[in-house]
């Protein structure tokens, strides 16, 4: 409940100050996110039982009733086993073995009354509440039906009540429980952590983990008023110097989760959602403090799932935090970081999935390292995974999993996951080949192969409905070879990239127009590989396989060639 | 490689598949009209950062469609995409005056570049059903097709994607204008 009890704060010492001189258009940032939970916390409470009061932060009630969770508990625990290491085995059975003490009869049937977190009540008679997840997104997409929905939610929600227990034994052992229900500070980092969180953080804690493991707070204490201070300006010259990231911003504004309860019109009030009006402010205030990104489509959905879960101003700082650390670059105007990081991830899919690899380019262009600077036409779809950190690509669920890691483990989660991925379509291309091996042979074409990879890379993701599928099965798996990649392996490939990106458009500019202008697509291929293969091909890059001898063969010749350019 | 079994197809089956990319400003209406066409259904759409590919069978046409982000500093992102595209379908917000420049400059842009040269050009003027939207009449004298290009096949066709009105008039046309080309 820390945040319900920020917004007083606010509503106390800082807004009164504040709101008096402004209003309208972009008023204070007030009357954002924590007010919007708070209508939902009073007009919902009258429903529920006041126990579970302390569960409202998103209007979302988890119920936790002890009766059923060591029930819970007891069901399932099989698929935790695979990758808890012993000791936490042994808190399995501990558990397991309390459970056993008989409540069986009590067992949660059906799905409404098991753990059920539906959304909020609060726009009661208007919509169909029961179509909302507890993030207030739809549960059903183009992609996932309602019935398969809760075929899963059935069986995850029980795992998620499981987990929140294992995480505040945890906490409870490292003498942080917290005396509201959510804690404000986590445990050292530790290889058990780090499982917890892969194991996905519960959801009513996940604003502030995200915020505790990103930093945040020593973000927001160094630059303590900034925020305020940028909207103050923005009001002050809101139509002069930020009129073209307005415009952008404003047009994505309502399409950004449309289908989400929390950014919809309340039919009685028919006023603009303050979900939305707390987007702009972000969105906008964020272009203005750092211009060199301004406004990049994809940002929306950062701000908006950030704002599902945080105020407005840690909000801000948090896509601060992200589009400088986690996704340096990626945003900028000229995209060379999310050009730089596809090309690192097609390093990535040429090591490790080398049969995909061949799939989605020619041989002939395998060999030099043009395809980091030409990236390949697939990365036009992964790129987008990068920039909306997989809002929107996968299922919400999966998709906060995946934030989870990514703040306790940083970018090269994103990687990991986006293998991940693409290994699952691999499976899925390999199981469509088989059955159509013969005609398609005969009678389909490069583009057809094409068409088909991206039809695959475009939908396999949103059916992605449970996260375990990535999780469990991927990158919790002992002895992958995707194990070795670590974020110094990714940020020493990043570096690798960028020079080698920077040399081939050096050498692009040096034989002018040549390239561009006069030769064709063919004589493109003819000429310019060559002459760049012979300036470029020495430098292939070298995944550290544990000891062999790639990395370090790659490192002497860097020394070598270091010795006769001297 | 694939051009040259389309072809034999072509003569064989009298069916073949074409690329087709489909671009236009963001909020254009993009993603609505491919839904529209591939599902028959309205998607709520969401910005595509990315894009969105579907293929679309009409007649005995395999049109496999692109839809790429809109925002312009996406635009850099899809440049590549341009190779063996048969036609282009360049979508515009009839509604939206103030970009119709925009939108104007954007088009020259794309159908300037070399890749382009040989596609047929089909213009939706989408979003017809708003209040005080430009016919396609309008938005075709407003872009001047008729003093810019002379060896480019071009059409403006009004659109709305929510109805599906315009769309299948336009996919036709496209079948009707790409014949003489996939037989040289």
């Amino acid at each position: 409940m820390t945040k319900l009890s920020d917004v007083h704060d606010y509503g106390s010492s800082k807004t009164k100050s504040r709101n008096g001189g402004l209003s309208g258009y972009l008023a204070s940032k007030s009357p954002s996110v924590p007010n919007l939970t708070q209508t939902f916390t009073t007009r919902s409470m009258k429903e529920t039982s006041p126990e579970r009061a302390g569960y409202q932060q998103f209007g979302s009630p988890l119920v936790e009733e002890p009766t059923n969770l060591s029930v819970i508990d007891l069901y399932g625990d099989e698929d935790d086993e695979d990758a808890d290491d012993d000791e936490d085995a042994d808190d399995d059975e501990a558990e397991g073995s309390q459970s056993t003490s008989g409540v069986i009869a009590d067992l949660p049937v059906s799905s409404t009354e098991s753990p059920s977190l539906e959304a909020p009540n609060a726009f009661g008679a208007a919509k169909d509440l029961s179509q909302y997840d507890r993030y207030g997104f739809k549960k059903q997409t183009a992609h996932v039906s309602q019935e398969e929905y809760h075929m899963w939610w059935d069986q995850y929600s029980r795992y998620c009540i499981r987990r929140k227990r294992k995480w505040q034994d945890l906490l409870e052992k490292s003498g942080l429980a917290p005396s509201n229900d959510v804690p404000d500070r986590f445990p050292p980092r530790s290889e058990k952590l780090k499982r917890y969180v892969r194991k996905g953080i519960p959801a009513e804690w996940r604003g502030q983990a995200w915020w505790y493991f990103a930093r945040g707070q020593e973000k927001l204490n160094k630059n303590a008023g900034v925020y305020d201070k940028l909207l103050e300006g923005l009001n002050n010259k809101k139509d002069k110097n930020n009129c073209k990231d307005l415009e952008v911003i404003e047009r994505d504004l309502h399409r950004t989760f449309p289908e989400n309860i929390h950014f919809q019109k309340d039919p009685k009030e028919g006023q603009e959602p303050l979900m939305i009006q707390s987007l702009r402010r972000v969105l906008l205030a964020f272009s203005v403090y750092n211009p060199k990104i301004g406004y990049c489509q994809s940002m929306n959905f950062l701000a908006g799932l950030l704002l599902l879960f945080l105020d407005e101003e840690k909000s801000f700082w948090m896509l601060v935090i992200i589009t400088s650390r986690y996704l340096p670059g990626v945003h900028n105007v000229n995209l060379e970081g999310v050009n730089v990081d596809q090309g690192v991830l097609m390093l990535c899919v040429k090591e490790y999935l080398p049969d995909f690899w061949q799939r989605i380019i020619p041989k002939e262009q395998s060999r030099s390292n043009e395809f980091l600077y030409k990236l390949p036409p697939i990365t036009l779809c992964t790129a987008s995974w990068f920039m909306s950190c997989f809002v929107g690509v996968v299922p919400i669920e999966t998709t906060l999993r995946i934030w989870d890691c990514l703040f306790y483990e940083e970018s090269h989660v994103l990687f990991k996951i986006s293998l991940s991925i693409i290994k699952i379509c691999e499976q899925e291309l390999a199981g469509s080949r088989l059955a159509h091996r013969g005609l398609r042979a005969r009678t389909h074409g490069r583009d057809d192969d094409d068409i088909e990879v991206f039809q695959v890379i475009q939908t396999v993701p949103k059916k992605l409905l449970d996260p375990q599928d990535i999780f469990d099965r991927i990158i919790f798996k002992r002895r992958v070879p995707l194990n070795n990649l670590n974020q110094e392996e990714i940020d020493r490939c990043r570096k690798y990239v960028t020079s080698q990106r920077l040399k081939f458009k050096n050498c692009a500019e040096i034989m002018g127009d040549r390239t561009s202008a006069k030769a064709s697509a063919k004589r493109d291929l003819e000429i310019g590989p060559d002459f760049v293969n012979n300036a470029l091909s020495s430098e292939v890059y070298g995944f550290r396989r544990s000891l062999t001898g790639a990395h370090w063969n790659n490192s002497i010749k860097e020394k070598v060639r270091q010795i006769r350019r001297k | 490689m694939g051009n040259s079994i389309s072809r034999v197809m072509v003569k064989m089956f009298g069916y073949r598949e074409m690329k087709i990319l489909m671009l236009g400003l963001d909020n254009a209406g993009k993603t609505t009209i491919l839904y529209k066409l591939k599902l028959n259904k309205i998607k709520t759409s969401a910005p595509t950062v990315g894009f969105n590919v579907e293929t679309v069978s009409f007649r005995n046409v395999k049109f496999n469609m692109w839809d790429v982000g809109g925002q312009d500093r996406l635009r850099p992102l899809w440049r590549h995409y341009f190779p063996a595209t048969t036609a282009l379908i360049f979508v515009i917000d009839s509604q939206d005056m103030k970009r119709l420049n925009e939108a104007k400059e954007e088009l020259y842009s794309i159908i300037g570049d070399k890749e382009m040269e040989e596609v047929v050009l089909l213009v939706l003027a989408n979003k017809q059903d708003l209040k005080g939207s430009m016919n396609p009449q309008e938005i075709s004298d407003y872009l001047e097709l008729k003093s810019h290009l002379d060896s480019q096949l071009w059409c403006v066709i009004g659109s709305n994607a929510l109805t599906g009105q315009g769309l299948v008039e336009g996919l036709s046309w496209i079948t009707n204008n790409t014949k003489t080309k996939d037989k040289k």
